[in-house]
């Protein structure tokens, strides 16, 4: 006679007890790999989006296809678990043995662990979150439990991977994940793209700037194949070089990529986008520069002035808008000034 | 005020094991890992030193496996880990972060359709059942008409399939298909249980088993790397479970020094495809 669900569960659960209980100081890898079955959510893969789903009725994982699983398993029924779901799974299971040791054995844990791997998602692709998203992850049960929920997945972002979860619209409740990481070289670039992208990013303004302002595309790579980086091959950390640099990166609008005029076969050439020069400047390019040399700006004296002639123009270009804005305001407030002289006489 | 270096709240403490620090060293070193999916062990290890550079560099490089582990202690609250591999075809041993609550496919559900992610389940299943770890381009493709969701061309599936390799999910070798490294390590524990008397097991490791040898005796398969290990100066290859002679040739240990020396790097390099079963 085939075991009924109850007793599969009850047994399941005393061996992943037992197992907890000499799991003591192992590292998670190995009992991740000798726990086989125990965090079996085998059977509802390849879920569809979080959004098409009405998560209340769908007890174990929100990221599964509605209707029934696709696979022919048989264990699909008890296997819609995580290790210790058994006393949120509402209508499934029996017997719900709360918290094995070894575990942190709350159920609203594993509603944060959905949350952080939605989030984690979102991050990578760059993609903003609203409330809405989010609240479709909480089922019926635990909605008045989000806040809780939200806070302890933003505390984990945080903490374990250094993002920040930023309310951006508090009207429209739109959420971004910020790296909080300081960024390679230069802290004051714009960091919501990503890390990685930005050390590549001053490496290419500063041969640009080196190169009068305006740099042949070969030249660029002559510099970046020095470091280990090249067009047709992925890198440890930039992943695709070519792509960042003549797409992402122009699009972004930090770098213009364009087309030598009246060059045949093509050839191309990269200049700073409006971006980078709003963001950053020659001299701060020219200190990474130095940086990365072992030595000062002024090591490079035609550079140097150069940079310096921009300080000078950027300095003069700030205090010129404060003037101008110093002036709009003055005028505004006369005319302020007069409209209620005029009222309360 | 974020305290960078805090210590882990009660609730995110899992085990009795000790949990660690993370600081940003770990932190940015988990964001690159996760930007790329799946790193080669010297890729990690040059990751590593990277990180430390970026933000600490006066601490001493804490070994790999502490290091990792340490990250893992605190990621193990979310049924999260960096776990470590073995390439199948070459042996060449690999980083990826896999959930370990849903099974990873919840990564590939965002990035595809239904009519896709069934594209891919199907392949899976001709891929688990071949002799060879290897499903060919048309065979797959035959079964475009069985798909869930919007009905898909044979040419659609062509492009469907393409993405998957970009993607790292699915390798392919002239034609054929096969799981990329990083789809065993995330999916192994859902491939194990949705085809529990399809899949194959290595009689070595008794990991998940896609390539490999087979005993033409007994039938029991090993992974190449764990031939290679297993036979290594070893003259006359037996079979570790009937005795027989072991007929297929041996694979070399997996040697990470020679592979630098050569500076070849992987993606210039064509692994070899060994299809003996």
């Amino acid at each position: 006679m085939p075991r009924g669900q109850k007793s599969k569960l009850r047994a399941r659960e005393k061996r992943r007890q037992a197992r907890a209980e000499t799991k003591g100081l192992e590292g998670a890898q190995a009992t991740a790999a000798a726990e086989g079955e125990s965090p079996s959510s085998a059977c509802l893969p390849f879920g569809g989006e979080p959004q098409n789903l009405p998560a209340a009725d769908i007890p174990s994982t929100p990221l599964a296809p509605q209707g029934a699983p696709s696979t022919t398993n048989t264990m699909a029924a008890d296997s819609c678990t995580y290790p210790d779901e058994d006393s949120s799974q509402d209508e499934k299971n029996a017997t719900s043995s709360k918290g094995t040791k070894g575990r942190s054995g709350d159920p609203l844990n594993d509603k944060v662990v959905l949350m952080v791997q939605f989030l984690l998602q979102k991050y990578q692709k760059k993609e903003p979150i609203t409330k809405a998203d989010m609240l479709k992850l909480v089922t019926k049960n635990y909605k008045p439990h989000f806040n809780e929920i939200l806070r302890r997945s933003s505390e984990y972002m945080e903490l374990a991977f250094g993002v920040d979860l930023k309310e951006v619209d508090p009207i429209r409740h739109w959420y971004a994940l910020v790296n909080k990481l300081e960024l390679t070289f230069d802290g004051t670039m714009n960091n919501e793209e990503g890390m990685p992208k930005t050390s590549l990013l001053m490496i290419v303004l500063s041969v640009i700037f080196m190169q009068g302002n305006c740099a042949p595309e070969e030249e660029v790579w002559k510099v970046l194949n020095m470091m280990g980086v090249y067009a047709d091959r992925k890198h440890f950390i930039y992943g695709e070089p070519r792509k960042i640099i003549t797409e992402d990166l122009v699009q972004l609008n930090y770098l213009e990529y364009q087309q030598v005029p009246n060059s045949d076969p093509p050839r191309y050439e990269f200049l700073w986008g409006p971006r980078a020069h709003a963001e950053t400047s020659k001299m701060k390019v020219l200190e990474f520069l130095a940086r990365l040399h072992d030595t000062i700006p002024s090591a490079f004296p035609s550079w140097y002035e150069e940079a310096l002639k921009d300080e000078e123009e950027r300095a003069r270009a700030r205090a010129a808008a404060r003037a101008r804005t110093a002036a709009a305001m003055a005028s505004a407030r006369s005319r302020a000034m007069a409209r209620n002289f005029s009222h309360t006489k | 005020m974020w305290n960078k270096d805090r210590p882990v709240p009660s609730y995110m403490q899992g085990s009795t094991r000790r949990v660690g620090i993370m600081t940003d060293v770990h932190r940015r070193f988990l964001q690159l890992l996760m930007t790329h999916g799946v790193l080669e062990e010297w890729d990690v290890k040059r990751l590593q030193k990277h990180c430390y550079k970026v933000h600490d560099c006066n601490a001493t490089v804490e070994k790999l496996e502490d290091f990792i582990n340490n990250i893992n202690s605190v990621l193990e609250s979310l049924y999260i880990e960096i776990k470590k591999g073995v390439t199948e075809d070459d042996g060449r041993p690999i980083y990826a972060l896999v959930n370990l609550a849903t099974t990873s496919v919840s990564k590939m559900a965002s990035d595809f359709a239904e009519n896709e992610l069934d594209l891919f389940r199907k392949a899976l299943e001709l891929i688990i059942d071949s002799e060879t770890g290897f499903a060919s381009s048309t065979n797959i493709l035959n079964l475009v008409d069985q798909l869930k969701g919007k009905k898909m061309r044979k040419k659609e599936a062509e492009q469907v399939l393409q993405k998957f390799v970009q993607h790292k999910w699915l390798v392919e070798k002239e034609g054929e298909f096969t799981l990329h490294c990083r789809a065993i390590l995330e999916m192994e524990q859902y491939i194990r249980e949705t085809h529990p008397d399809a899949v194959k097991v290595c009689d070595l490791c008794h990991g998940l088993l896609i390539q490999g040898q087979s005993c033409e005796t007994c039938g029991i398969k090993m992974h190449l790397p764990c031939v290679a290990k297993y036979f290594q100066s070893n003259s006359e290859p037996r079979c570790p479970h009937c005795n027989d002679y072991w007929p297929h040739e041996i694979p070399e240990v997996f040697d990470p020094e020679k592979e630098r020396e050569a500076g070849i790097s992987k993606s210039n390099k064509k692994p070899l495809r060994s299809r003996q079963h």
